[in-house]
């Protein structure tokens, strides 16, 4: 669950988009870099950069378009995550979809 | 078993991943693994497939002092190809030649660069996923990919290091925090002159990492040369996508 949402102004329960970006260092692993846009909680458009590996290497595009309109929910995100993962038989090294999700969170957590 | 054994020489960095990506493309009507060795003139940074060279890398510094880039088609972080050897080994899935089992392929791999640090009587080990150590510091990491059929493996042996010149190109996420990762990575990354303790030359390298492929392979190693169709393709390769924008800016 989210502590807070952010894409919500919490005074005036506005609803704003957002541009976020976060650089997430995997336990034991590789860095994840993301960049992404969100709205009404949900994401708009995803790019994952990052020192890892995964295989087949164009695979990354089917996680990134699996991704979006996904609600900003790190559960989701990781079962989403999961699902494009196995139904593409996509294999990763140096992550796993769980640290997607939580890179994913922190670009969209306030710094 | 019979492998190929190619040296390339020093070569810009694009012409580098295009004949490594034409020398994988013609595996499977070639037949035989191939392990080549090579060097970057001039000095290069290459990326990995999923990093971004505006985020990694300080572009107008490598204009600056005529350092080339490139990405790779393989995974992996940003290396600063200066005073090295580079390797690359290919051969096609169904030779059987490296497991099926990605982590287990680099291992096995791997292994060969063990035993040529050894030749050079270095006690290196393997640590997964990609790196190799001595003395608890890196000295060479390695990266692979499997296309149509077809393991490329390729990476670097530092043989001499210099951290500063590294970090003049490469960016880190925070600025403030670079002296202090300097330090760090001084720490962490050791080369082969550091750790024999004497000059060593590429082909000294060279010829402890071919035994070390041929022990670890039992294999025998014939010195070979690039095939017409393999130097053709490399030729439009590099003109087509690694001397090209559209491809190093892909993310």
């Amino acid at each position: 669950m989210l502590r807070q949402d952010p894409l919500l102004g919490a005074a005036t329960g506005q609803v704003l988009s957002l541009k976020g970006s976060a650089i997430y260092k995997v336990e034991g692993g590789k860095l994840l870099k993301i960049a992404l846009e969100a709205e009404k909680g949900k994401i708009l458009s995803i790019r994952i950069f990052g020192d890892f590996f995964l295989h087949p290497e164009e695979a990354i595009e089917l996680i990134e378009k699996g991704l979006q309109g996904a609600e900003l929910k790190e559960e989701s995100l990781m079962e989403k995550i999961d699902s494009v993962v196995e139904g593409n038989s996509i294999q990763l090294f140096g992550f796993k979809a769980a640290d997607l999700a939580k890179a994913i969170m922190a670009a969209v957590s306030k710094k | 078993m019979k492998f190929r054994l190619l040296e390339t020489g020093e070569n810009p960095a694009a012409k580098n991943m295009a004949i490594d990506e034409a020398i994988m493309r013609e595996c499977p009507h070639f037949g035989m693994p191939t392990l080549r060795f090579f060097a970057w003139k001039p000095a290069a940074v290459s990326i990995g497939y999923f990093q971004s060279l505006e985020q990694e890398v300080d572009l107008a510094k490598c204009k600056q002092l005529g350092i080339d880039i490139v990405r790779r088609i393989t995974g992996g972080g940003a290396v600063f190809h200066d005073a090295e050897l580079t390797y690359s080994f290919t051969c096609t899935e169904d030779s059987a030649i490296v497991p099926k089992n990605i982590l287990e392929s680099y291992a096995l791999i791997c292994n060969s660069l063990v035993l040529g640090f050894g030749e050079l009587g270095l006690n290196a080990s393997f640590v997964p996923l990609n790196d190799i150590v001595v003395n608890g510091k890196k000295i060479s990491g390695s990266a692979q990919t499997r296309r149509n059929g077809v393991v490329l493996q390729h990476g670097t042996v530092l043989i001499r290091v210099d951290v500063e010149k590294m970090f003049s190109v490469l960016k880190v996420p925070d600025e403030k925090l670079k002296d202090k990762m300097i330090e760090n990575v001084k720490q962490r990354v050791t080369s082969v002159e550091q750790e024999a303790g004497r000059e060593v030359y590429f082909r000294e390298v060279a010829d402890a990492v071919r035994k070390g492929f041929a022990e670890n392979f039992k294999a025998e190693i014939e010195k070979g040369s690039l095939a017409l169709e393999e130097k053709a393709l490399a030729e439009k390769i590099e003109k087509e996508r690694f001397a090209s924008s559209s491809w190093n800016y892909l993310r």
